[in-house]
């Protein structure tokens, strides 16, 4: 009898459990899924991107930069900059306000970017670790309720794109909170308010009633879902259940697109990829194979190898799309108009690696060298160096290629001692907005991203040749000057511009941005 | 009974301490840590101020007693990426991780006892023979891919199941909020099935070749026998006689199941998108977020110290030949 009974509340069970299950948002609810969750919700201290993209909802800053990397008003309706341009002052919109309902200022703009330098807070998110460093930010001043006033080191040319990327948040709420409270209870002033978090789960935002840059058609509710692996992400996108997928994998893609409920949008990203040449003296030093350091000191052998990769087949085969090769480190469309890529020519390339005085051996090998990458950091990574180190290995350049772990080895190697190499392949941020913002990967030769240790003078004197003029027109063709130095000088073996995979419902109008980040506030229902 | 239970205590301290020790060696074995919580830009001074900011500038044997000095007084520090107590962390994750466990075993414990004596009692049989294989089966098949194999047929393609999430249910139990644990708790079944049948497979075939195996020694025993000459009516040799005496080694290996379960969660938690301590540990150790790592492991450690004891007592009630000491 109990036997009897137990199996029969196993198959009510079963049968409840069992019952066709609908979780689909509705109509006025959006839903995004990234990988990650967010750490804290504490405006000046953002860390990584998912949590950026959900700030972004919930903060406005004095400007924005758009899909298309045009730089627009926002908070701030207009801004002047002083003779030496080392002062930006911006005059605030009247009448805005924090979520709370706090009156939003120029008293608040000014603490928004003086809050994040605070030593006693010691933040090492975003705006303190790497805003404030390339800005050169001195101090924010309220000139007036409505004037705001950004003090730099000196006059920065990308001041704007940078000052863009600070939230702006309300004094009063966050002077009555500790570091803690602020890390897990935002006080927003963006489109969107603060509802629920489920940490590792779900952040739930409401949108703001009245708010003055609203979007019509945009979507009351924001739920941003944390769903850690990819096919689970790829699932719940085909089931319908969310709306944005970010990092699909490529391989998905036509298995999605076959779905009928969603289509994955393949956008070129600004992360630049590339194989650096480890130009540094102490590396060569170090270094157990002279004849591989000796090599790529030579101009001729830095051409060929770039001679001898095919990117574009690396692209199509690896990345499951089709890019465009990168003429150097400025991501399009700032990237000079008249420079053409490397071609693919592995004959050329050994002409070069002869001319060089690097001639195959009896075995049919120039010389060996290492080629050092990450492994699972950058979309398909492990492959795209080992398809490298085969078309080197192809004009004789035997090259042998190491995987490593990109946060216990990788990292220490390159950000710690720059001692990766001779050939190491790396993946470095990048903007839309301005080819200086991506230049100042080499803003000096000591710079800490200046990871092949290049020292070429003609393009290191262009800094300052820059930094004499205010006139955008004269600025451009020095850039432009600079780029063909490093395109012919060539320290990186160039590559490509990350391409990014977006998953996206078909109930949704939403397109994906370039710079990796999601921002849904035009997203509507179709 | 105390003069056990205090050496027992003992041995737990110092099973707690090596295993933390262990973790601290490997996570530092691996790199210095700060490089992870830098810009990509940040040039080597301040490289230098955040490595001194988050303590990795102080030599290992220091910031390991430091931790020591910590625990000691219940603090394991706070976490480098959630910038508060690693502790809190670990604990706010915990319930839902406890769910998916208690449900795993559940299913291990529920498929696992029946199926083992099915089998036994249809030894060489193709009922035995077919119970065999699916428990070879599911032992031989990784929770990984079958995780995804259950979110593609039974969630995408079937729509039975939700594919992943979770609905809480330990946790408005903790607050006192037994209306939302009882409203939530059909939903939460429903999330709970497919995570936690995905990690018990194992556990549900071990135990059933293991409860089969046991029954077949007892079975063949002569007290069985006895029983049977008796007239008693099958069902009663096997579950009053038979299952009663194979049960000491299925009760040892439930035991330790738990603690097998519990580790087993960190795969399917990121599968499933579970928001419990495996995938925080996961992500923990990607990071390198030490003192998180540490204090999951010493929760861990303690669960699993804790349940090996309750294990030693029931063993000892269930055979009342077995002493403490």
């Amino acid at each position: 009898m109990a036997i009897r009974s137990l199996v029969i509340a196993l198959a009510l069970g079963l049968s409840l459990a069992f019952q066709a299950f609908a979780q689909a948002p509705d109509a006025n609810t959006l839903v995004v899924a990234q990988s990650v969750d967010a750490s804290k919700l504490d405006p000046a201290d953002t860390g990584s991107r998912p949590e950026a993209n959900i700030a972004a909802h919930l903060w406005g800053t004095l400007v924005q930069t758009t899909s298309d990397g045009d730089i627009v008003p926002y908070f701030a309706e207009t801004w002047t900059t002083n003779d030496t341009g080392t002062e930006i002052t911006f005059r605030m919109v009247p009448g805005l306000q924090c979520h709370d309902g706090e009156p939003l200022t120029a008293i608040d703009a000014a603490y928004s970017f003086n809050r994040a330098k605070d030593p006693e807070l010691a933040f090492t998110g975003n705006t303190p670790g790497f805003i404030f460093a390339s800005l050169g930010f001195v101090e924010a001043r309220a000139d007036s309720d409505l004037d705001v006033t950004i003090v730099m080191e000196q006059r920065n040319p990308i001041a704007l794109g940078l000052i863009g990327e600070v939230f702006i948040h309300c004094m009063d709420s966050y002077m009555a909170m500790s570091k803690d409270e602020a890390a897990d209870n935002p006080v927003g002033s963006g489109p969107y308010r603060f509802i629920e978090w489920i940490k590792d789960d779900r952040i739930v935002l409401e949108r703001v009633a009245d708010y003055p840059f609203a979007v019509e058609g945009a979507f009351e509710r924001i739920v941003w879902r944390v769903i850690p692996e990819a096919s689970t992400r790829a699932a719940e996108l085909m089931d319908g259940n969310v709306d944005i997928v970010a990092n699909v994998s490529p391989d998905q893609a036509a298995t999605i697109d076959a779905s009928g409920r969603a289509t994955v949008q393949a956008v070129a990203g600004t992360r630049r990829i590339y194989v650096g040449f480890n130009l540094r003296d102490e590396f060569a030093a170090s270094h157990d194979n002279p004849i591989a350091i000796e090599a790529i000191n030579n101009v001729l052998v830095r051409r060929a190898m770039n001679h001898a990769v095919d990117v574009e087949t690396i692209c199509t085969q690896l990345l499951g799309t089709d890019c465009e090769r990168a003429t150097g480190l400025v991501n399009p469309p700032n990237d000079p108009p008249d420079l053409e890529p490397y071609a693919f020519d592995p004959e050329g390339a050994e002409r070069l690696l002869d001319e060089a005085g690097y001639p195959r051996g009896a075995d049919g090998v120039r010389f060996s060298i290492r080629l050092q990458s990450p492994n699972n950091r950058y979309l398909n990574d492990a492959n795209v160096a080992l398809a490298v180190g085969q078309y080197l290995s192809d004009v004789g350049v035997q090259t042998d290629v190491d995987l490593l772990d990109f946060s216990s080895v990788y990292v220490p190697l390159i950000i710690g001692g720059n001692m990766a190499g001779p050939l190491f392949l790396l993946g470095s941020g990048g903007a839309t907005w301005n080819a200086l913002y991506d230049m100042a990967d080499l803003s000096r030769v000591d710079a800490g991203t200046n990871y092949t240790g290049w020292d070429n003078p003609d393009w290191f004197s262009g800094w300052d040749r820059i930094a004499a003029t205010t006139d955008e027109a004269e600025q451009r063709v020095i850039v432009n000057e600079m780029l063909q130095v490093f395109y012919d000088d060539a320290p990186w073996l160039m590559m490509y511009f990350q391409p990014d995979f977006y998953g996206v419902s078909t109930r949704i109008d939403w397109d994906a941005r370039r710079d990796e980040k999601v921002i849904v506030t035009d997203a509507t229902l179709r | 009974m105390w003069q056990y239970a205090i050496s027992r205590i003992l041995q737990a301290s110092v099973v707690i301490v090596a295993v933390t020790l262990i973790t601290f060696l490997t996570l530092h074995m691996s790199g210095d840590p700060t490089y992870l919580y830098v810009s990509e830009r940040a040039s080597e001074r301040e490289i230098a101020q955040v490595r001194e900011r988050l303590g990795f500038d102080r030599p290992l044997h220091v910031q390991y007693l430091s931790f020591l000095g910590g625990l000691v007084q219940g603090d394991t520090g706070r976490s480098l990426t959630y910038r508060t107590s690693a502790m809190d962390v670990v604990l706010e994750r915990l319930p839902a991780t406890i769910e998916l466990t208690i449900m795993a075993m559940l299913i291990a414990v529920t498929f696992a006892i029946p199926l083992g004596i099915v089998a036994a009692l249809n030894r060489g049989t193709a009922i035995d023979g077919g119970i065999m294989a699916l428990a070879m089966f599911g032992q031989s098949i990784p929770s990984f891919w079958l995780g995804i194999m259950l979110i593609l047929f039974v969630g995408l393609g079937l729509s039975w199941l939700p594919i992943s999430g979770h609905v809480p249910v330990i946790e408005p139990l903790l607050k006192g909020d037994l209306e939302r644990a009882w409203s939530n708790l059909p939903n939460a079944l429903r999330y709970l099935i497919m995570p936690a049948f995905t990690i018990s497979l194992f556990s549900l075939s071990r135990n059933a070749r293991l409860v089969r195996s046991s029954m077949l020694e007892v079975l063949s025993q002569d007290f069985v026998r006895t029983a049977r000459s008796k007239g008693l009516k099958e069902r009663a040799v096997v579950i009053r006689h038979a299952l009663r005496n194979a049960w000491m080694p299925v009760v040892t290996m439930l035991g330790l199941e738990f603690g097998f379960l519990l580790s087993g969660v960190v795969v399917v938690e990121t599968v499933f998108s579970w928001p419990g301590v495996g995938r925080l540990v996961f992500n923990a150790i990607n990071q390198r977020d030490i003192p998180l790592v540490q204090s999951a492991v010493v929760v861990f450690a303690l669960v699993f110290v804790t349940l090996n004891l309750v294990v030693d007592v029931l063993y000892a009630r269930l055979d009342p030949r077995v002493r403490l000491s």
